[in-house]
């Protein structure tokens, strides 16, 4: 009999033990709404599928911001900006914003509303690339997320509608329903807070108050931005001309880019360029760089950098007044918008990897 | 420092079945089963275990964040043996099958990754110094190597090779260092204190995702227990308690120290053994972690079960006839 007692009390010890071992309960979180997320059963990719890596936190284990919630550059709750952080600015209509890096280094990707346009901002700590594009599937509107996957140490996305992959720095859906689709890009630009806020002294600023318990004075990667051979993830091909993590504006056109060094740009310069056949005009200081592509009779304008304090970041022979982001503000031609082009600040090692043997402006 | 002292420093007990947790090689209890009794010259000892690690509490640092979204679970079942070629030396291996899963439940879906497959293996070799700090005392020092038997390039259902953490191996030979002193009270012999430490340096796998290198860091654990026996409905058990630090340093990766790898530890670990007869002992227990301070952000152990049974064969015993 006892010995029947201790076989029973065995094998409830090794059950408790065992049910110990059940996963399927839902953890809790506050963002754990909405639909089902598509299943992207597709294998196919159009990168090296052998190159696509695990990141680690596995997919969306990196969450994205789908609520954000925004203040005031003069409201306390902006008051973790210092003058050098970096961070991304968006301005559509008279809606201004800006998503600072420290935040965006542990959420990626942010899924925001601005004056009714629908956008994704999402940004690669370990390429340091950030992107603008509307938040379109398949023509739909959807919410991008973190994969949990990288190629060339850069964020593939996926989209919320198909579960599709979309690597963010080759600009294209690499896997799933939409593959080969490219993403309509907003034109963002990166800066430090005191540019930024110099330009546009009335731009909101993207909340700690995220909705995600996250230390976001931290930077999560230790040395990895100064500590040019540290990598994550293996990047291919690298490049030795620039130091592997200098930050540079890159121009991209089709399956090649130019890059331009910041330095270069000291004290504030206008610089026109003919690139791939086109002609671009390129703006800016040791802080910002924009550019845009010169169509029709702006190739006839001659430009130059005036950015003192204000929109005003660059003017031309005919009197017009332009913003950062191309847009004349005032002048004969107010209202008419430069072309923007395709490009990105990033650490030198991706755009060599994804862009292999840049020129580099001298 | 005069040898006994220091060994007294070690104090450990170590029971039959032994009451280790775990160096970490992506969460698979490799040292959980390891430092078996070293028993008389012949006797074989087999154990087999099931572990389940549950990983859902997010640190950064020592602050639990409000976040449960992430579950990082590893099954093992563990496989291990040991035999005395003498009264005091002994040789001991560790066959580990594993269970890897990272799950996340974020914005209504459930992403589930994981591997199974065999895992790392262990074999390790002690010596045992009887009285040799002390009437009652017992003195253990081993060494071993974990031997990667496991696979280090599983994918994912999408065909993703999976991160070294997700791994059912390492694909790099550690250097396992084993010690441990235990003594019984002269007023209660069965009552015993014992103290254990293990280290792990560990190797490296130079061929991480193929194109790079991966280390786990350095481990170090020390235990420090007390363990009785009592009669329960004319059967022997055995409750113990345990407290367990671990400190593991960063991995690296190329090279470089990994952040968010890492990290100081402290739990206790309440364990009960029952004799199911002469040879066989059922044994199960917890580690509750009550103190974790990891570097930077990551997921910090929340709890951990280990069930299992330890079969012991004796050697037959030779008798002489008297004439």
């Amino acid at each position: 009999m006892k010995t029947k007692i201790f076989y029973l009390f065995m094998m409830v010890l090794a059950i408790t033990a065992c049910g110990g071992g059940g996963d399927d309960g839902l953890p809790n979180s506050g963002e754990n709404t909405g639909d089902p997320l598509p299943v992207n059963t597709f294998s196919d990719w159009l990168i090296p599928k052998n190159e696509v890596k695990d990141g680690g936190p596995g997919k969306d284990g990196i969450p994205s911001l789908d609520s954000p919630k925004f203040v005031a550059a003069s409201d306390a709750g902006a008051s973790f900006l210092t003058d050098d952080d970096l961070v991304i600015g968006v301005v559509i209509g008279n809606d201004i914003k800006a998503y600072a890096h420290s935040i965006l280094n542990w959420h990626e990707v942010v899924n925001d509303e601005i004056n009714n346009n629908f956008i994704t901002v999402n940004y690669c700590p370990l390429t340091g690339t950030a992107f603008g594009w509307n938040s379109n599937a398949s023509g739909e509107k959807t919410t991008f997320g973190v994969s949990g996957l990288l190629y060339n140490a850069n964020l593939i996305l996926y989209d919320r509608k198909t579960g599709s992959n979309w690597a963010q720095l080759r600009l294209q859906c690499v896997n799933g329903t939409l593959k080969g689709d490219e993403p309509v890009l907003i034109n963002v630009v990166e800066t430090n807070w005191k540019t930024w806020r110099t330009l546009y002294p009335n731009t909101k600023v993207l909340s700690r108050s995220t909705g995600f318990s996250r230390n976001y004075n931290n930077y999560p990667y230790g040395d990895y931005k100064t500590n040019q051979n540290f990598f994550i993830f293996t990047p291919s091909p690298l490049n030795s001309a620039l130091p592997n993590k200098e930050r540079i504006y890159a121009i991209m056109d089709e399956n090649v880019a130019k890059v331009y060094q910041f330095q270069k740009f000291s004290g504030g310069k206008a610089i026109k360029e003919l690139f791939n056949g086109k002609e671009y005009l390129l703006v800016g200081n040791e802080n910002i760089i924009n550019s845009f592509e010169l169509t029709g009779n702006q190739s006839s304008l001659i430009f130059e950098y005036s950015f003192t304090n204000g929109e005003q970041f660059f003017k031309d022979n005919e009197g017009n007044k332009w913003s950062v982001f191309g847009k004349a503000i005032e002048g004969p031609r107010i209202g008419e918008e430069l072309k923007t082009s395709k490009s990105v600040v990033s650490f030198w090692f991706a755009i060599a990897a994804f862009y292999p043997n840049p020129q580099i402006f001298n | 420092m005069n040898l006994k002292i220091y060994l007294s420093l070690l104090l450990f007990p170590l029971g039959y079945f032994v009451d280790a947790q775990t160096c970490c090689s992506g969460g698979i209890p490799l040292s959980n089963n390891i430092g078996m009794a070293i028993l008389e010259k012949g006797s074989t000892q087999i154990g087999i275990a099931y572990d389940y690690n549950n990983l859902n509490t997010l640190n950064n640092g020592s602050n639990k964040l409000d976040d449960n979204a992430r579950l990082r679970i590893t099954h093992s079942v563990l496989v291990n043996a040991s035999y005395a070629i003498t009264d005091h030396f002994s040789v001991e291996g560790l066959l580990t099958w594993v269970n890897q899963r990272r799950k996340i439940t974020q914005f209504g879906g459930v992403n589930l990754d994981q591997s199974s497959g065999v895992g790392d293996a262990l074999l390790l070799a002690k010596y045992n110094f009887s009285d040799v700090i002390g009437k009652n005392t017992d003195l253990n020092i081993g060494i071993g190597s974990k031997i990667p038997l496991g696979s280090s390039t599983e994918k994912s259902d999408e065909g993703i090779t999976l991160n070294a953490d997700l791994q059912p191996g390492s694909n790099a030979w550690d250097i396992i260092y084993f010690t441990s002193v235990s003594k019984s009270m002269n007023f209660r012999p069965s009552l015993s204190v014992s103290s254990r430490i293990i280290y792990r340096s560990t190797g490296t796998n130079n061929d991480y995702f193929g194109d790079s290198t991966y280390k786990f860091g350095n481990d170090f654990q020390a235990f420090v227990g007390f363990s009785d026996q009592f009669l329960l409905f004319k059967t022997i058990t055995s409750p113990s308690l345990s407290f367990k630090y671990r400190n593991a340093q960063q991995d690296k990766i190329g090279g470089f120290n990994l952040d968010n790898t890492g990290g100081n530890w402290i739990s206790v670990i309440p364990n009960f053994s029952i004799n199911i007869n002469q040879n066989l002992v059922f044994s199960t227990k917890a580690e509750l972690p009550i103190y974790s301070n990891v570097d930077g952000t990551q997921l910090t152990p929340t709890y951990r079960l280990t069930t299992g049974i330890l079969f012991t064969i004796a050697p037959k015993k030779k008798f002489k006839l008297l004439i």
